[in-house]
């Protein structure tokens, strides 16, 4: 019988399976791509971090409602049952709860500051229109995550915040009821909407987001930042993405993290009584995002219900989306866009006075 | 043009810092009675104790149902707790000291059970969450089953997975012990029949009375111990009291306890309590630790709210009584 050959490797062999290692395990290619690509020097300056912060809050809620969802039943009842287990009873339950909760708090707060920056800055100008196009569309998904979060918990203010906005989105004529009906998938709020919010929560508005993010950060590399309020150019020196900005971040990220978990430790997020859909007595308070819609629809009731629910809101959206071209300004600075400035400080000042209205109305009063 | 720079970056700061503001903004509340239990350091000695003054009083209404719906009231309640005791101190009007509760008076030939009953006050928790109790209150339990007529209806959750913690005191059997009855609630006995039992059950422990009767019922079985120095004057405690051997030693006109307070233990002792009948009304602080470690008690966390009901009985052994709507105990941080 003949022998086996003896397995015997050339110097060759040795030299391209080290190389074929070397390029398959060690990743070098992947860490030389990204240190080539290079940003705008203003990506490190000290303002402008608000892109990162958001950054680093979708991450953050993203993360903490993966954890959330191990313990979340989307069944009524059983569901507020499942929050008050994670809330109180889970090992860090408590503080990754409260930083859900806080986070998106924050994040639509600082969405509105990164909106109200870049409009000032008039970085929605040529050729920045898609970027502002795409936070506008991103920041207008940031209410639907509350809408369909808002009613997981099964407390009372969710169930009863969720009657409202669906009365509301059913007042609009001809599209309402049909939305509400798909959003619902009934006329009532019971298991099926539940499990039709939770699905849009965690899966659908989830991936628009990422894919709006990546929208937006293409058009952010493709036409880097934009002039200082000052006039001067943004990109007065390359930096490296890697490990400069991404290390930058990081450390953003780590005191986002600790910030806001510090803010749960000492006020744990909220968790109301279970929803009782036949209790009346509740009486849920708008909360701050909402309360200048809110009074729209206070102010303008019957036939002209309408225009607090659908015209006045549509109307700001397409303002916001339309902004890019409508303003036909000579330059970016404030001073040459008089106009569009004087027109949006005064919607400002609507929507803030129309909140302080619906504040004093809702919350002014002493507690009885 | 850096002047410029600088206030408008100055004032979006400013407009940032405000409206962090709102995030904490309360979302919402029923129509609900707060009672905040107020923390301290040291524990409160008794009724009297100055820490209590430092704590909020709210008046919380209660209410008869029923055929009883014209009667109404207010307890006056207080809450304090420490790093792991939990205490309220109440306060009603009530016009009549009753703590006789049925005991035996000798006319020279027979016995009979006097007039009146006892005082009480009863509070209910949530051990597992009851559906629809931070709504609707004790009527949810009360009530029950609802298919059945009013007489017929006992105290008890709807399913097994409902679990309520019932703090009881009495002015007769648990008061001379210091402390009120744990017990915990779910679902009745037997649901499905014609005969449905209370959802009523005792903690693990002793305590709780003996009924001082002979086997027919006809005449007290117990009578206060010659040679011990009843340590509660007024009331006759089990541990204290000898069998009757001879019937013939009393006199018309002599009184002896129909119910016969036991030693409380075990988790069934969980809630201490102390009382004072006075100037027409009860005072009756209970108090009980935050965690027993029993899973027939609430377990109280200073990081969350709780719903709870109280009820108070005038004279009453049987289920007239006078309760508050749904309330929410809160500790303040």
């Amino acid at each position: 019988m003949k022998p086996p050959e003896p397995i015997t490797t050339t110097k060759d062999s040795r030299q391209r399976f080290r190389s074929d290692e070397t390029k398959t395990l060690a990743l070098n290619d992947p860490v030389a791509w990204l240190k080539r690509i290079t940003v705008a020097g203003d990506a490190c300056a000290w303002n402008r971090f608000v892109g990162g912060v958001l950054l680093a809050l979708v991450v953050l809620l993203f993360l903490s409602g993966a954890f959330l969802a191990f313990y979340y039943s989307p069944v009524p009842g059983a569901a507020y049952d499942s929050v008050d287990f994670t809330l109180f009873s889970a090992p860090f339950g408590s503080i990754l709860k409260g930083v859900h909760h806080y986070a998106w708090n924050l994040l639509l707060v600082l969405a509105i500051f990164h909106l109200a920056r870049t409009f000032v800055a008039g970085a929605y100008r040529k050729p920045r229109q898609l970027t502002w196009i795409s936070g506008v569309a991103i920041l207008g998904l940031l209410p639907l995550f509350i809408i369909t979060g808002d009613l997981l918990p099964w407390d009372q203010r969710g169930y009863w915040s969720t009657q409202v906005r669906m009365s509301i989105i059913a007042s609009i004529p001809f599209a309402g009821d049909m939305a509400v009906r798909i959003l619902q998938g009934g006329a009532l709020t019971g298991i099926v909407a539940l499990t039709r919010f939770y699905v849009l929560h965690i899966l659908f508005l989830p991936c628009l987001l990422a894919l709006l993010l990546a929208v937006h950060f293409y058009f952010v590399a493709r036409h880097g930042f934009a002039e200082r309020l000052n006039g001067k150019q943004a990109a007065d020196h390359p930096i490296a993405f890697f490990p400069r900005v991404v290390n930058r971040w990081l450390v953003l990220f780590i005191v986002t993290v600790s910030l806001i978990a510090l803010l749960t430790y000492y006020w744990p997020p909220p968790l109301g009584d279970p929803a009782d859909p036949t209790d009346s007595t509740y009486v849920p308070k708008p909360e701050w995002w909402v309360l200048f819609l809110n009074q729209l629809v206070a102010i303008f009731k019957g036939k002209w219900a309408i225009l607090g629910t659908a015209v006045i809101p549509g109307l700001l959206t397409l303002f916001l989306v339309g902004l890019p071209y409508l303003d036909r300004s000579p330059g970016n600075r404030p001073a040459q866009r008089k106009t569009v400035i004087v027109v949006a400080a005064l919607l400002a000042a609507v929507m803030i006075v129309l909140s302080l209205m619906g504040y004093f109305e809702h919350f002014g009063l002493p507690r009885q | 043009m850096d002047k410029l720079n600088t206030k408008w970056s100055f004032a979006l700061w400013i407009l940032l810092v405000i409206a962090l503001v709102p995030m904490f903004t309360p979302q919402g509340r029923a129509d609900r009675l707060v009672i905040t239990a107020l923390r301290i350091s040291a524990t409160p000695i008794g009724l009297d104790d100055p820490v209590w003054q430092r704590s909020r009083t709210t008046s919380i209404p209660v209410k008869g149902r029923g055929a009883f719906s014209d009667e109404a009231g207010v307890v006056e309640t207080r809450a304090l707790y420490t790093a792991d005791e939990l205490y309220f101190l109440f306060r009603w009007d009530d016009p009549t000291h009753s703590t006789t509760k049925q005991s035996w008076v000798y006319d020279g030939k027979k016995w009979h059970h006097q007039p009146g009953n006892e005082d009480r006050i009863a509070l209910l928790f949530e051990i597992a969450r009851i559906d629809h109790f931070a709504t609707r209150g004790c009527a949810v339990t009360c009530h029950s089953p609802a298919d059945l007529p009013r007489e017929q209806w006992r105290l008890a959750t709807h399913t097994a997975s409902e679990k309520g913690d019932l703090w009881h005191w009495t002015a007769a059997r648990s008061a001379p012990y210091n402390y009120a009855d744990d017990a915990w609630l779910t679902v009745a006995g037997n649901p499905s029949g014609s005969y449905r039992e209370t959802g009523r059950r005792k903690d693990w422990g002793e305590g709780g009375d003996v009924r001082n009767q002979t086997p027919d019922g006809t005449r007290p079985l117990y009578m206060p111990n010659p040679r011990i120095v009843p340590s509660v004057p007024g009331f006759l405690l089990f541990e204290e009291a000898a069998e009757i051997t001879d019937y013939s030693i009393f006199s018309p006109g002599d009184v002896i306890p129909f119910r016969l307070p036991r030693k409380p233990s075990g988790s069934r002792f969980d809630v201490k309590a102390q009382s004072r009948y006075a100037e027409g009304g009860w005072t009756v602080m209970v108090h009980r630790r935050l965690d027993t470690g029993n899973e027939d008690d609430v377990m109280f966390l200073p990081t969350r709210n709780y719903s709870f009901a109280i009820a108070v009985f005038d004279d009453s052994g049987d289920d007239h009584s006078k309760a508050t709507l749904p309330l929410t105990l809160e500790f303040e941080r």
